[in-house]
């Protein structure tokens, strides 16, 4: 017997073979697919449209200007759904310890609450809560070198038995020594010509005397806007309009006059419908399609709103946790016979006083506002009112 | 029509008309939602969530003890 000269090959071990994925995926993999591409199709405008408001100047934090992003690009109702859900979930109970002190607000506690020099001065606001707290309700002037009697006046004042807790602040501005000027945001409104610095002018800070925040959106309001005499947006009959003439009158009126104003009207912001008209709370302050595409009105936010006394003089309120109807009343029982609710959420409602000329030591109207008081003398998003102290401090 | 077509060759078909039906969807899509910002609300979470379901699926091939 011979022998085989070749080498001897061992047998590989024969390694198991994973088969081989088939050409043609299944259905259902298939589907995964289109919507994978499809899907990142739809993402690409979006990203760069993201982006690129993301790399704008802002002053508001990213979780913010990405929710703002999202209303600006017809994500409106969806936010306003969420928003309606949270503050359901996190509203606050009724009843709590009661508070022993009010936030402190303006600079002297001297009452203003009675004629001086003339000038009509509100009277003190009627405590809600008894026994009242010291200063409660009580009106202080915003800036310490004011002329007399002073233009502004702020106090604070418990605004709901059932939520002892809550304070509401309030602003009264008087319209004779006081002018008012709207000044466009960085973003808000979104088309207008003449924009100008998005913030109070250097130059008119010598008079300045309060900034406030200047109610919704034009996308979300779907509301009117004369600025300068020429109309940016559409003017809708119902709505609460603040007004301001050529001869410098101010009011809150509900248009009646169709979508152009007259020549008469120099400015005017429209915002839902009125919440105080004729001295009476507008009766459908329950929720409504009429209030636009926002949270519910029984939601607890914070809320700002605007409002004029029989006299004509402005008074502004502020508070956390109200809803429309709570608000009206806010206004109400600080002496407004006319009323519109401006800006919503804690980020957007800002009413800051300076206690000195050239804006000096700014301050929020009540310390839980969450935006800073110096606001407004650095290029802001969003439109604001500026109320300058007529002939200087 | 060749008669015979490789399975590289109906893979790539397959593919090409895949892209073509998401173009279309993605299009719809797009002129059919109100904003982007629709766009984004929706297409960000189902993104991750088709990712992760592949990546998913990735893994327990992988792990999976290969037949003999």
């Amino acid at each position: 017997m011979t022998r085989d000269p070749r080498p001897r090959v061992e047998p590989a071990t024969v390694r198991p073979r994973r088969p081989l994925p088939p050409a043609v995926p299944p259905p259902w993999r298939r589907a995964r697919r289109i919507a994978l591409i499809a899907t990142l199709i739809c993402l690409v405008p979006a990203g760069i449209s993201f982006l690129r408001t993301m790399t704008e100047p802002h002053n508001v934090r990213f979780g913010v200007a990405s929710v703002e992003w999202m209303r600006s690009h017809g994500g409106n109702g969806i936010v306003s759904q969420i928003e309606d859900w949270y503050y359901t979930l996190t509203a606050p109970s009724k009843g709590g310890p009661p508070l022993r002190s009010l936030p402190r607000v303006g600079i002297a506690e001297r009452s203003s609450s009675s004629s001086n020099g003339g000038a009509q001065l509100p009277p003190r606001i009627k405590p809600l809560i008894h026994p009242p707290l010291p200063g409660e309700g009580v009106w202080k002037p915003a800036a310490a070198n004011a002329a007399s009697p002073p233009p502004v006046l702020v106090t604070t004042f418990r605004s709901d038995p059932e939520y002892p807790q809550f304070v509401a602040g309030v602003a009264w501005i008087d319209s004779a020594r006081t002018q008012l000027a709207y000044v466009p945001g960085i973003d808000e409104p979104p088309s207008i010509e003449h924009r100008g610095p998005a913030e109070v002018p250097p130059s008119k800070r010598r008079r300045l005397a309060a900034t406030f925040n200047g109610g919704f959106p034009l996308e979300t309001s779907n509301a009117g806007l004369v600025y300068r005499g020429q109309t940016i947006a559409t003017m809708v009959n119902g709505i609460a309009t603040l007004v301001e003439y050529r001869d410098g009158r101010i009011d809150i009126v509900r248009w009646e006059h169709g979508p152009n104003p007259s020549k008469h009207v120099w400015f005017a912001k429209q915002n839902l419908p009125p919440i105080i008209y004729g001295g009476h709370l507008n009766p459908d302050l329950s929720d409504g399609p009429e209030w636009g595409a926002t949270v519910n009105n029984a939601v607890r936010v914070w809320r700002s709103g605007l409002g004029v006394d029989r006299h004509g003089n402005l008074i502004y309120a502020v508070a956390n946790y109200q809803t429309v109807g709570s608000l009206a009343e806010i206004l109400r029982r600080a002496g407004a016979v006319r009323a519109l609710e401006l800006d919503i959420n804690e980020d957007w409602v800002s009413f800051n006083t300076y206690r000195g000329p050239g804006a000096r030591d700014p301050s929020s109207l009540l310390p839980e506002i969450y935006r800073p008081a110096d606001r407004y003398l650095t290029p802001d998003e969003r439109d604001f009112f500026a109320v300058y102290v007529k002939g200087g401090w | 029509m060749p008669r015979h077509v490789s399975a590289a060759a109906r893979a790539r078909r397959a593919l090409l008309f895949d892209s073509v039906a998401a173009v279309v969807l993605a299009a719809l899509a797009l002129s059919l939602a109100a904003g982007l910002g629709v766009i984004g609300f929706f297409g960000l979470p189902l993104l991750i969530v088709l990712l992760l379901w592949i990546g998913i699926e990735r893994l327990v091939r992988l792990r999976r003890p290969p037949r003999p």
